[in-house]
């Protein structure tokens, strides 16, 4: 395909709130994911390989760590001389300049940026989905089909339904009906967030929808029963495989864990379809003796005198004598002291847990730093923090603070 | 240092590991789990603000070539200067190939890319140090003694052994180089060189010149021995770590010291990092039967079983009921179940069926060529 043919806009502005402190100083699609990559390298690796070369990544809230991180493009071989991947965040503009007021109204600011490659199509991404997919065959299918936007959507159970936009559509997959969270759904095909549009017709409704002053300016919310509304040809294209949206600490914890299943619920090494990342500058990892390491992913830069049970450690992690990490992911450049117990928790870049710390401790039973947004007896501690010697916490504690 | 500009002599003849050099030059050998020897060398100079690197090599240097590719890794890719690949100067019209082998005619290969470069100095170096280091004090002291070639040595008196496959130097009271032996049998010092040379550029053409037309061939023997009195040649002790690899029993034990907390530490850990080529692995799996044990594991492996004391570079498989002790193991080896090794060095791409068991010796390590099956 020729790289003119599509431009991507992949969506990665959104806080992600639900993350609790592992989103307060950076955007959702920045979040460290599976040992060595960041939620949007999946996004960005899926456009490689089905080749899309020109890339636009929207980015709104604390963009910092996501520009830096994407650089130049070249982990992803995006750095071209024609295209290549841009970051856009909203700017100001001679007559007024505002914040992107949502997902349709982030691609309305940036017409000027897509019009400029003039493609047939574009495909619109979100930066927070775990998945691996090409791209070029929903295009062609788009192609196919005639229409005008298509839509990706995967079968999900039953009873989990009504938590997403469901599709209901013909035999031919012409989409007849779109319900975004239904509470009594009509089919279990739920979107995941992938829409092929053709250009002209996409920039059609961005503008008939920015003069809408009550329209909350949402691809899910407004466009899509827009576009359905007027009898657009709109077809949904089935895909099967792994795919998980990982918006809360619960789902980003499981999805980490579906990649050290045995076997692997979702399998990153496929060396037809690598999943790129900006690579550490660290030597291999090194298991002290006296380590023990079972079920388990790590990487370069770790250096491992404890034991470590079914868990994920990134880069640089040190894990010191006689600390049981079980459950975990352990964010670069962790520190767990000698003796410390870490379990069922995610730790945040650069955290040091001093020794003899417990987290995730079962005989506590009302830890005062239980949160909301911690399930599944999962405990969330926030990058850059010390924890001082000795301390114990209960399951589901959400740490902001150095203790 | 952006005054200075770097010539690496890749290739050097003395330097023979069998079967693991027949493949590619010496400063391609992979080493500490996922670097090559290049890596340092490369690093060092890069670190120390050096942004013109020419590259020279002899023998079979596709590998090197494919490892260092256009010197993204090492920050080379530049609009100006960066890292130039010297092949072999072959000439159409004679039947002197220029493959005769010394350092003179590497260097006499690469005199037109050192008349088109610009910066002051040169800082010639080999490819088979294993070291963490930066230039800044070897150039400093290189001014102040106003000196015009300085060298770059190491205290070797720990290993008598291999100080005498060295050149060694013999200095007066202010580090003045007095005498000069290769591989000496009864080496009169512990200076030993690490084939490290500062000196001006424009010097550089001039002595290459003069002993290229006398037809010698040996930097050390032909050029600084002979002109010792009428130069001033100063030698800068390095002080850190120096892991030389020049056998296969040195390359095995350098190999080793890497599994020690505080060379490892120096090597990698310090403020100046080692740059590799980027293979985009994924992290090591490890199953519910591994068991590993004071070794460096790289990324992209697949644990499954004992792993000992041992260097395991990316994408190896060590499968159930295998054990691996006191061994290297090169990218991309699968170890099929129930193996048993010990003290191996396996090079790039073997396969090791079932119950295969290899035991070799910690002075006179088995050597698996590149591509073995058994």
């Amino acid at each position: 395909m020729m790289s003119t043919d599509c431009v991507a806009m992949i969506l990665a502005g959104g806080q992600g709130s639900r993350l609790g402190v592992l989103t307060t100083t950076v955007a959702k699609p920045a979040v460290p994911f599976g040992g060595k990559y960041r939620i949007i390298d999946f996004a960005l690796s899926n456009c490689v390989h089905s080749g899309i070369d020109t890339v636009g990544v929207l980015t709104q809230y604390q963009p910092l760590e996501l520009n830096t991180y994407i650089g130049s493009g070249n982990p992803w071989d995006l750095n071209r001389n024609s295209g290549g991947v841009y970051v856009l965040p909203p700017y100001q503009k001679a007559e007024s300049g505002e914040w992107y007021k949502g997902t349709a109204n982030a691609i309305y600011q940036n017409m000027e940026f897509i019009d400029k490659f003039n493609p047939k199509y574009v495909l619109i991404l979100s930066g927070d989905h775990i998945y691996k997919m090409n791209y070029s065959k929903m295009i062609s299918f788009h192609e196919e089909k005639g229409a005008d936007a298509t839509i990706a959507v995967i079968e999900v159970p039953w009873e989990e339904a009504s938590r997403f936009g469901i599709m209901t559509a013909d035999e031919n997959g012409k989409i007849v009906e779109f319900a975004e969270k239904p509470a009594e759904p009509k089919s279990n095909l739920a979107s995941m967030g992938v829409y092929v549009f053709s250009w002209p017709v996409l920039k059609r409704y961005l503008s008939m929808d920015e003069g809408n002053p009550n329209s909350s300016n949402d691809f899910g919310k407004n466009i899509i029963p827009n576009m359905l509304g007027n009898g657009e040809a709109l077809y949904a294209y089935g895909f099967e495989g792994y795919w998980k949206d990982v918006g809360t600490v619960q789902s980003l914890w499981e999805a980490n864990m579906d990649i050290i299943a045995n076997p692997p619920a979702f399998e990153i090494d496929d060396k037809d379809w690598k999943i790129f990342s900006r690579n550490p500058v660290k030597p291999p990892h090194y298991m002290a003796k006296g380590s023990k390491v079972t079920d388990s992913a790590i990487t370069e830069g770790c250096e491992i005198y404890g034991d470590i049970r079914h868990s994920i450690l990134f880069e640089g992690v040190t894990v010191g004598r006689g600390a049981v990490v079980e459950d975990s992911i352990l964010f670069p450049g962790v520190v767990i002291g000698d003796n410390c117990v870490i379990n069922k928790a995610i730790i945040g870049n650069d955290t040091v847990i001093s020794n003899s710390c417990t987290i995730g401790d079962q005989t506590i039973a009302d830890d005062p730093h239980k949160n909301k947004y911690c399930s599944a007896g999962i405990s969330l501690i926030g990058g850059g923090l010390i924890i001082s010697e000795g301390h114990k916490f209960g399951p589901e504690a959400m740490i902001k603070e150095s203790i | 240092m952006n005054n200075t500009m770097g010539i690496i002599l890749a290739e050097n003849q003395e330097i023979r590991l069998n079967e693991l050099t027949d493949v590619r030059s010496v400063a391609a050998l992979p080493f500490g789990g996922r670097y090559r020897l290049i890596d340092f060398i490369l690093s060092n100079m890069v670190n120390s603000g050096i942004i013109n690197v020419g590259l020279t090599t002899m023998f079979n240097y596709s590998s090197l070539m494919d490892h260092v590719g256009s010197g993204t890794p090492w920050d080379l890719n530049r609009k100006t200067y960066g890292l130039f690949f010297l092949p072999p100067y072959i000439r159409r019209s004679s039947n002197n190939s220029g493959i005769t082998g010394g350092s003179v005619d590497l260097l006499y290969g690469v005199l037109t890319h050192l008349r088109r470069s610009p910066q002051k100095h040169v800082l010639i170096a080999g490819g088979n140090l294993v070291c963490n280091m930066t230039f800044d004090g070897a150039m400093e002291f290189h001014r102040q003694n106003e000196a015009d070639v300085t060298v770059i040595y190491t205290n070797l008196s720990e290993n008598p052994e291999q100080l005498k496959r060295t050149t060694v130097y013999e200095l007066d009271a202010e580090n003045r180089v007095i005498g000069i032996e290769h591989n000496p049998r009864n080496p009169k010092t512990p200076y030993s060189s690490m084939d490290m040379y500062i000196l001006e550029r424009t010097l550089l053409i001039d002595m290459i010149e003069e002993a290229y037309a006398k037809g010698s061939h040996d930097f050390i023997k032909d050029v600084l021995l002979t002109n010792l009195s009428s130069l001033k040649i100063y030698a800068y002790e390095h002080k850190g770590f120096v892991g030389r690899v020049d056998n296969i029993k040195s390359y095995y034990e350098n190999s080793m010291l890497m599994l020690d907390d505080a060379i490892r530490k120096e090597i990698f850990s310090g403020p100046n990092p080692i740059y590799t080529k980027v293979k985009d692995q994924v992290p090591t799996r490890y199953g519910e039967s591994a068991s590993v044990s004071d070794s460096l594991i790289a990324d992209g492996c697949r644990i499954d079983g004992t792993v000992e004391n041992s260097i395991i570079f990316r994408g190896v498989n060590v499968g159930k009921g295998s054990v691996v002790r006191n061994s290297i193991v090169m990218q991309n080896t699968i170890i099929d179940q129930n193996c048993d090794l010990e003290s191996v060095v396996i090079d790039k791409e073997c396969t090791l069926r079932p119950l295969k068991r290899l035991i070799g010796q910690p002075n006179y390590p088995i050597i698996l060529p590149k591509r073995t099956m058994i």
